[in-house]
């Protein structure tokens, strides 16, 4: 019983990795580039709810809208300013501008809110469900719904209609995309509009009813891994990989924790990351385009 | 030869593909040396430490620019690998061991972790390479930390001894500053010369294109691990250094953020040569001095915060190199480098404008 209760929990912490996840997916999928400097992105829209719902003190479901809208229009800041400009561009540039980006967000957060840490409004209930001997976290159920509801309708948007084609298009490559006539940039900013918005829901299922500090960000590196093994351009992989790294998680930290003093289950993702890069490059369920030497 | 250069012309090959090709190159060469050499006594103490660490700096961005700039690996976990050099050169020196078994200890070690993460490169390529780096990056303190106290220190990390350099202890400020000076010396150069030498041809050549690159026989697994090596050798040797100016060597020191700032400098010098290692190092320290200086100032005015701490000044300065970093790659992706090289060019050509 104590083990599913772990296999549980680790299900629920993994969903939340894949709704960050889900924020990597949709902005690759969209536009080819991998924004290392998504968990800033994460960061920046968790301190933009805290904005305007605590330091303002606006009603939540205000509030939350225009944080939603302060992130979407930080998103279309950062890709009209820098990544418009880099479309077909080497992947190495857009990589190092995403590396740029990173540094300049978290030091324009540190500047602007400093390294306090400070609460985080309380979203969802609080609290767990009882079901039998089980426990159910209510705030990370919840999100789980909304991460598993959300992957679905993108997974539709992607595969079944025009718009969501046109932005696989761009994925696979911007010369062919641009010469079929569809335009890049719209895609670009597409990708990043959606990519930010699903961030600052990510920062909201992440940090509900917690605190909220400059290190939110490191959850950009810790969904990295799990992008990568459901494959960078998989909607619903991401969701799948949250949820196999989640558990694998809780298991090592069960497991294998007690004897190695606590390294197992931090080391856990980054070691299956290289597995994986290493035997199925493309992620479970990725495209098959990586170049074989 | 006169002060300008124009007319040089060479009668051998050895003579054309020389570094230092004409007197006044040599003339200038010799100056400079001086000038580093003698800067002890042109500098406060707080200013010598500063140019201290960026010649440790400068050991870890050259390895840099041969993984990434030459060989075209990104490579995001270079401070862990640094970090690995100097837990090595700590660990040996706490048991005795001299400033000759130490740093080239250090360099293999560091060498040898590089391997184990570059190993991925046999199946991919590009991008994806970044994220083993990460990967090292991440699991560099997870690990450190955990083994035996008995090696490296745990969670307290290690203190470390003057080395001893020709039996002299090097204790004091201006000998660590030598010691960087002439070890980041012989870095510039290996690095120099490994660009022009077979194995930084084919580095190049696997840059450039790496399908043409191997139909030529250049063997790309080989060639990538052996970029990763070598970057990472640079690295250890930058990390040894790196324990003997600090005298302590702890996880924290050897961060995500530290890989980051490595590869900003390198992007802002310019990546296609070791002289952009250089550049970038001197003008990000500079820009990171100047923050420092004025930022607390400028603060200050803005705001109206007296108490302008340590942090808001690392955050101004990460805000100022995020911003050059993207204005960099918008505008000058060839780095302070390819502007050096231009301002040579019209030097040489003048009176006439542009080559």
């Amino acid at each position: 019983m104590e083990l599913i209760q772990t296999l549980l929990n680790g299900v629920l912490t993994g969903l939340v990795y894949g709704v960050v996840a889900l924020s990597f997916v949709v902005i690759y999928r969209a536009s080819k580039i991998v924004n290392l400097a998504q968990g800033q992105v994460v960061m920046a829209s968790a301190f933009f709810v805290w904005l305007f719902v605590l330091a303002l003190g606006w009603p939540l479901w205000i509030g939350l809208a225009a944080a939603l809208a302060a992130s979407v229009a930080l998103g279309a800041l950062i890709e009209r300013t820098v990544f418009r400009r880099l479309i077909g561009q080497p992947v190495f540039s857009v990589v190092m501008a995403s590396i740029g980006v990173l540094i300049l967000l978290q030091g324009a957060a540190q500047l602007f809110f400093g390294a306090q840490t400070r609460p985080f409004p309380q979203v969802f209930p609080e609290g767990a469900w009882r079901i039998g001997p089980l426990l159910l976290n209510k705030a990370l159920l919840i999100g789980a719904v909304i991460t598993i509801v959300t992957s679905e309708a993108l997974h539709r948007f992607f595969t079944h209609t025009r718009a969501g084609l046109r932005l696989a298009a761009v994925a696979e490559d911007h010369v062919t995309a641009l010469s079929l006539g569809v335009s890049v940039r719209q895609a670009t900013a597409i990708a990043w509009m959606l990519g930010t918005g699903l961030a600052m829901l990510a920062a909201v299922i992440l940090l509900s009813g917690t605190v909220l500090g400059l290190q939110a960000a490191e959850i950009g590196l810790r969904a990295l891994p799990v992008a990568l093994l459901g494959g960078l351009e998989s909607v619903r992989g991401a969701s799948l990989a949250g949820v196999l790294i989640g558990v694998g998680e809780a298991l090592a930290s069960r497991f294998l924790d007690p004897l190695t003093a606590g390294a197992a289950s931090l080391v856990f993702p980054y070691v299956l990351m290289i597995l994986v890069l290493l035997l199925r490059p493309q992620g479970l369920f990725g495209w098959r385009k990586i170049e074989r030497l | 030869m006169s002060a300008l250069p124009s007319g040089v012309f060479f009668q051998s090959h050895g003579a054309e593909r020389a570094l230092v090709r004409t007197l006044p190159q040599r003339l200038w060469l010799v100056g400079f040396l001086v000038a580093l050499v003698g800067l002890p006594w042109m500098l406060s103490d707080y200013m010598l430490g500063v140019a201290t660490l960026a010649g440790v700096t400068l050991v870890a961005v050259l390895g840099l620019q041969i993984t990434i700039g030459m060989a075209g690996q990104l490579n995001l976990g270079q401070s862990a690998f640094v970090g690995v050099g100097a837990f090595t050169a700590a660990s040996l020196a706490s048991h005795g061991f001299g400033l000759w078994v130490c740093i080239p200890a250090a360099a293999l070690v560091a060498g040898a972790v590089s391997i184990a993460f570059g190993l991925p490169a046999l199946r991919i390529k590009g991008f994806y390479l970044a994220l083993t780096t990460i990967a090292a990056q991440i699991m560099f303190p997870i690990v450190m930390i955990r083994l035996p106290d008995r090696w490296f220190g745990g969670t307290a990390g290690l203190p470390v001894d003057p080395p001893l350099v020709f039996g002299q202890a090097a204790d004091t400020p201006r000998a660590i500053y030598w010691l960087v000076l002439v070890v980041a010396a012989i870095a510039f150069l290996g690095a120099a010369n490994l660009g022009r030498s077979r194995i930084g041809r084919a580095f190049r050549a696997m840059h450039d294109n790496d399908i043409a690159s191997s139909v030529i026989g250049v063997d790309l697994a080989r060639t990538k691990i052996l970029a990763f090596f070598a970057g990472a050798l640079f690295a250890g040797v930058s990390g040894a250094l790196y324990a003997y100016y600090v005298r302590y060597v702890s996880t924290e020191q050897f961060t995500l953020w530290l890989s980051v700032w490595y590869v900003g400098m390198l992007i802002v010098g310019g990546l296609h040569t070791p002289l952009g290692a250089v550049l970038g190092v001197v003008a990000i320290t500079a820009l990171h001095e100047g923050v420092h200086a004025m930022g607390g100032v400028m603060l200050a005015g803005l705001s109206g915060i007296s108490n302008v701490s340590g942090g808001t000044v690392f955050a101004l300065t990460n805000v100022v190199l995020g911003g050059v970093i993207v204005l960099m790659l918008l505008f000058e992706p060839l780095g302070l480098a390819h502007r050096w090289a231009l301002l040579k060019a019209a030097y040489r050509i003048w009176p006439y404008p542009r080559g």
